[in-house]
């Protein structure tokens, strides 16, 4: 489980997770629907807010944490996993979300991403994919598809799109999973499975943008197209079978959990605080510390 | 529309109220949330509406819930707001910045049709007689509800529909 110290001792309703302040998103945003699916999802976990920390970075959809009455820290553009993870192994206790778009999460947040899953902080990382920067006015993102017009490729994308699914499943993580809010009980029932996992746990949600998005990326479209991998049969533990149907993206929508670790690996918080309890007793009393630093010094 | 975890054939009286009136206050609470979406986006004519609508929906469950404390007083509920997702609630994806209010009451329209349509599904799979004439009469009630709407949408005077290229939205800080 995530929460180590929860102090809910009864159920909890989504609006105890609402704050005042009004989202300015566009009208008809994919970002409302994830936003009530997560209000869900945390009552369904039943943390109270003051237990949790939300972490963003930059872009319309790392605006969620102050839509929310939890902690939270709209933090720099790519950098919401690197902050997560500091305050994940600080504070033990906490229950750390991070959210953020696609551009802020495989462009210049890129290079973070391997290194938090391979690290396996136990985090969920809920990415809201609209495979455009809305928030610049529309120009490509990493997870646009080729042949995209924008203001940035006016006769069509020439890039081919990164794959966030493959990506994070190639890296080893161990929960991954894919939700629309087309289907937002589905959304909160994958989000409260990812925040309930023990690990570093990826949620891409394909929320689209009703201002920049295509058409077919809309969520009429999405309720048209999504297929549930529950009723395809997909065993969720069968990683294998999970990166033949994350090879998909851009073609299929499927929705659910791709991949569960049935046995899940050990992680790195709780790793520091194992060593942290092996290497107390040998530990110098906090007014003997510089006495460390003197015997190198040759005094 | 979904109903999560709730098995409709057990439904008591008790909890059928309650869910009633828990469908009225997230369809009470969506509208005010999209009224605040069309203030925010200057649309201020389906936003005039969509209060309206969410007094309807607030009055609607204000007597639910006293004929619920009159027949069972403070007695815990077994339903909860996360059980359901939009049974009379419009979806989020219905509007845009800068629409009619003609399209406002579209919506609404279409939200009393999807309610409607909520109950007459339930009434088959209902056991308890007193549960099955609440959920007939909140069916009927539907009916009456879009016969209003519909009515608002005659009055609305013909006329060019606003196209969203001719307004300017201003950056709202915040």
């Amino acid at each position: 489980m995530t929460m180590t110290s929860p102090t809910a001792t009864r159920a909890m309703e989504p609006k105890e997770f609402k704050s005042d302040l009004k989202p300015i998103w566009c009208p008809g945003c994919g970002d409302f629907g994830v936003l009530q699916a997560l209000y869900r999802a945390l009552a369904g976990v039943a943390t109270s807010p003051h237990e949790i920390a939300f972490v963003s970075g930059i872009g319309c959809s790392s605006r969620i944490p102050g839509y929310t009455t939890a902690y939270g820290f709209n933090s720099v553009h790519g950098r919401a996993l690197p902050i997560a993870q500091g305050i994940k192994i600080a504070n033990p206790e906490l229950l750390v979300v991070v959210a953020g778009g696609d551009g802020d999460g495989f462009s210049i947040g890129g290079g973070h991403l391997p290194h938090a899953v391979r690290r396996n902080v136990d985090l969920t990382y809920i990415v809201m994919d609209n495979q455009i920067y809305g928030l610049t006015k529309g120009q490509l993102s990493p997870t646009s598809p080729r042949g995209l017009h924008t203001v940035t490729s006016g006769m069509g994308s020439m890039e081919d799109p990164v794959n966030p699914l493959l990506y994070v499943l190639a890296y080893g993580a161990g929960f991954v999973a894919q939700g629309t809010p087309a289907d937002m009980a589905s959304l909160a029932s994958v989000i409260e499975d990812a925040i309930r996992f023990p690990g570093f746990a990826f949620v891409n949600v394909q929320s689209p943008c009703v201002t920049f998005g295509q058409e077919e990326q809309q969520l009429k479209a999405h309720r048209a197209r999504m297929k549930p991998l529950a009723k395809l049969g997909h065993d969720a533990s069968d990683r294998l079978r999970a990166l033949a149907l994350a090879s998909d993206y851009g073609k299929e929508l499927y929705t659910g959990v791709f991949y569960r670790n049935p046995e899940p690996a050990p992680t790195y918080d709780a790793l520091v605080r194992q060593r942290q309890a092996e290497l107390r007793p040998a530990a110098l009393p906090r007014e003997r510390i510089l006495e460390l630093f003197r015997k190198a010094g040759g005094e | 529309m979904t109903i999560e975890s709730l098995e409709l054939s057990g439904l008591s009286l008790k909890d059928a109220l309650d869910l009633a009136t828990l469908i009225e206050e997230e369809a009470h609470e969506r509208y005010l949330e999209l009224a605040d979406q069309m203030d925010q986006h200057r649309t201020p004519e389906p936003a005039r509406f969509f209060r309206f609508m969410a007094e309807n929906e607030a009055k609607h469950g204000a007597e639910l819930s006293q004929r619920r404390r009159e027949l069972f007083g403070d007695a815990p509920s077994e339903v909860r707001r996360s059980m359901l997702f939009d049974v009379e609630a419009p979806d989020y994806d219905e509007v845009r910045a800068f629409m009619s209010a003609r399209e406002a009451l579209n919506i609404a329209l279409r939200c009393e049709e999807k309610a409607h349509a909520f109950f007459v599904a339930a009434l088959p799979h209902l056991t308890d007689v007193s549960v099955s004439a609440l959920f007939a009469e909140l069916r009927d009630e539907e009916v009456i509800h879009r016969q209003l709407v519909g009515r608002e949408l005659s009055r609305l005077a013909p006329g060019p529909e606003p196209e969203g290229e001719a307004f300017v939205d201003d950056p709202n800080p915040q």
